[in-house]
């Protein structure tokens, strides 16, 4: 299997007060300390960890919407920590799809438009976006709802738009924020489902972190952070280890 | 790019309450423009064909040393030979009629008391058939026929400061061309009323026969071209220059506007105020508008941070703003349009009038002129103020940390 992601002894610090405390120790919080992870194409990876440990952090740095304090981190074998904002952008609209935990979608779209604006945004033709958008919202069962915008949505379903969205330019990497935690059981149960189909079936990476039991036991392999740092990671099922 | 200007265009209507103060306050300011622009276009306008209609013409002849050099005798710089060229210059398109006149001065008595007079002769039935107005207040306008007495029509200020009325005589002294003295005995027939009260204190009109007679010369000062519309009149005067070239004398062609020395003054007036308006009325867009635009940038950072995660370039989130703030400038024109509009529609049917400015002595019509080049600048002006309002809430959009906006709450 070709390696997808792979972080190498990653830290990621912020600064307090602006870098004005008196005790240079005191002067910046560790939110990711020394971590180190490997990801193949086609694994269905959680990390896992209590609130503060590091999960949101360590998506975004993989996700490239953040840059490590030190440590470098190769998506795609591209070293993102040397990217330029602007080739960093270009890197997450090709290449890698997200799915928020609080859905994020652009109110003012409908459910199509919405999972039309990645395909907008990378230049794709006007008659593939459409035929395009259909069959991502087939693939999350929301054909029906197509044209409804997201307030006439129920949390569901606006989740499985938001997988549709983070799905429909054929991204390498789909990254997901606690992407069950405003959805109630059942909800969630199919969400998983979904996500767990899409993986197997178009072969798509997921990395999500969670401390959702539920989506916990779907998961081949689980990756644990407490308090920046990697205390674990080991597989349940058929995935890789790091 | 439908779809990013469809994004724009719902954006806008995300807080109603919102974008329909903002449209109120942008309408507001073009209504404004247009109203005082409509209305400086009608006071200029009527101030234009006042000044043409009250015997300026649209153009008029001289010899080149009517400005060259200061009269030695009287009429020694008019036209000789006017007739000809009159005759001349009426065979041009677009010329309604060629009206002589001569000016002159003199003194005024009334057997007990004499006054200073600046004088003008012209052709009556000439005069009319431009449709030139004396504004006689009371009388009537000199005849078209002569008759053996000299009429004459005197400024309000003058009759009054001589104690005269319609009917009563006055006694004119001039210099004839000769250099020797000559009077007229004139009977009044008309007062004149022009409005500038200066004019009127000193103004006094007889026929060109009686002024011929007077000043002992067949001259007159210069000849007076009305046209058919005064948008014709550069048309006319390139046409006329080349046929001016052939006469005996050197003659110079100006226009009306080049004589309308009050008309520019009071044209730079309107356009400096409506300036001013414009500046303010941009300032105000402005400043009211960026908070506006700020508000609208905080309350949509988790989904900036969402589309910019998604890999959405940094200057389509600037465009995105600006195209906003475009599209809400628009809309806030179009208001403006028809809210001007319709204000000035209103006005113009109550038929208002303004009190008279200093020096003049009639009430001015309130109307509002109705002018597209206005409705295009206004709306270009406000859409202009709120794009350059949409600058700092567009460049701090662009700039959001990614991570920070998508945990904004």
């Amino acid at each position: 299997m070709k390696e997808l992601v792979n972080v190498e002894g990653v830290s990621r610090r912020f600064s307090l007060d602006n870098g004005q405390a008196r005790n240079p120790a005191h002067s910046y919080v560790t939110a990711l300390s020394d971590a180190s992870l490997r990801v193949t194409t086609g694994e269905f990876l959680a990390i896992s960890g209590p609130s503060g440990s590091g999960k949101t952090t360590l998506l975004n740095l993989i996700g490239c919407i953040d840059q490590p304090s030190s440590g470098r981190i190769l998506v795609d074998s591209v070293d993102t920590s040397r990217l330029s904002p602007g080739n960093m952008a270009t890197l997450r609209r090709e290449k890698i799809g997200f799915v928020f935990q609080t859905f994020n979608l652009i109110p003012v779209f409908t459910a199509a438009e919405n999972v039309e604006y990645p395909l907008l945004i990378k230049g794709v033709a006007s008659r593939e976006r459409r035929s395009r958008v259909a069959e991502a919202l087939d693939g999350v069962g929301l054909s029906a709802r197509a044209n409804q915008r997201p307030d006439l949505l129920s949390g569901g379903e606006r989740q499985r738009v938001a997988v549709a969205r983070a799905i429909v330019h054929r991204p390498s990497l789909v990254l997901a924020d606690e992407p069950t935690a405003n959805l109630d059981t059942h909800n969630a149960t199919q969400l998983i489902d979904l996500m767990h189909g899409l993986n197997r079936s178009l072969g798509l990476t997921f990395i999500f972190s969670t401390h959702d039991a539920r989506l916990l036991e779907h998961t081949e392999r689980i990756v644990r952070l407490c308090d920046g740092e990697v205390v674990s990671d080991n597989s349940t099922g058929g995935g890789s280890r790091g | 790019m439908a779809k990013f200007l469809l994004l724009a265009f719902r954006n806008i209507f995300r807080n109603r309450r919102r974008t329909l103060m903002t449209l109120f306050m942008v309408g507001g300011g073009v209504a404004g423009l247009l109203l005082a622009g409509g209305y400086f276009a009608f006071m200029t306008r009527g101030l234009r064909e006042s000044t043409i209609r009250n015997g300026l013409g649209h153009l008029q002849i001289f010899t080149a040393d009517h400005f060259n050099r200061d009269e030695v005798r009287v009429l020694d710089t008019g036209i000789d030979n006017w007739r000809q060229v009159a005759a001349n210059v009426k065979t041009g398109g677009h010329v309604r009629g060629v009206a002589p006149r001569i000016e002159f001065y003199g003194m005024v008595s009334n057997g007990e008391k004499s006054s200073v007079f600046m004088g003008s002769a012209v052709d009556p039935e000439a005069e009319k058939s431009l449709g030139f107005i004396s504004n006689v207040v009371s009388g009537r306008d000199l005849d078209i026929k002569p008759s053996g007495e000299v009429e004459a029509l005197v400024g309000a200020g003058l009759a009054k400061s001589m104690n005269v009325k319609v009917g009563d005589g006055l006694t004119l002294l001039s210099m004839t061309s000769d250099g020797a003295l000559n009077g007229v005995d004139v009977q009044i027939v008309g007062i004149v009323n022009s409005g500038i009260a200066a004019m009127d204190a000193r103004s006094l009109c007889i026929t060109l026969a009686s002024a011929q007679r007077l000043l002992q010369s067949d001259r007159v000062t210069n000849l007076v071209v009305g046209l058919d519309a005064t948008e014709n009149t550069n048309q006319v005067a390139a046409g006329l220059a080349p046929r001016l070239r052939g006469a005996s004398q050197q003659l110079v062609l100006k226009k009306w506007i080049d004589l309308a020395t009050y008309y520019k003054q009071v044209n730079s007036m309107f356009n400096g105020i409506f300036l001013f308006m414009g500046v303010i009325v941009f300032f105000m867009v402005l400043m009211s508008s960026v908070n506006t635009l700020l508000m609208s940038m905080f309350e949509r950072t988790r989904e900036i941070g969402t589309m910019l995660a998604m890999g959405t370039p940094r200057a389509w989130i600037v465009a995105l703003f600006m195209v906003e703030a475009a599209l809400l400038g628009s809309m806030g024109a179009i208001v403006g349009i028809v809210g001007g509009n319709l204000v000035g529609w209103l006005i113009n049917a109550s038929g208002l009038h303004m009190p008279p400015p200093p020096g003049y002595t009639n009430s001015i019509l309130f109307h509002v002129l109705h002018v597209p080049a206005q409705m295009i600048g206004s709306s270009l002006l406000v859409i202009v103020s709120l794009a350059f309002a949409s600058i700092l809430p567009a460049v701090r959009a662009s700039r959001l940390r990614i991570a920070e906006a998508l945990s904004h709450v």
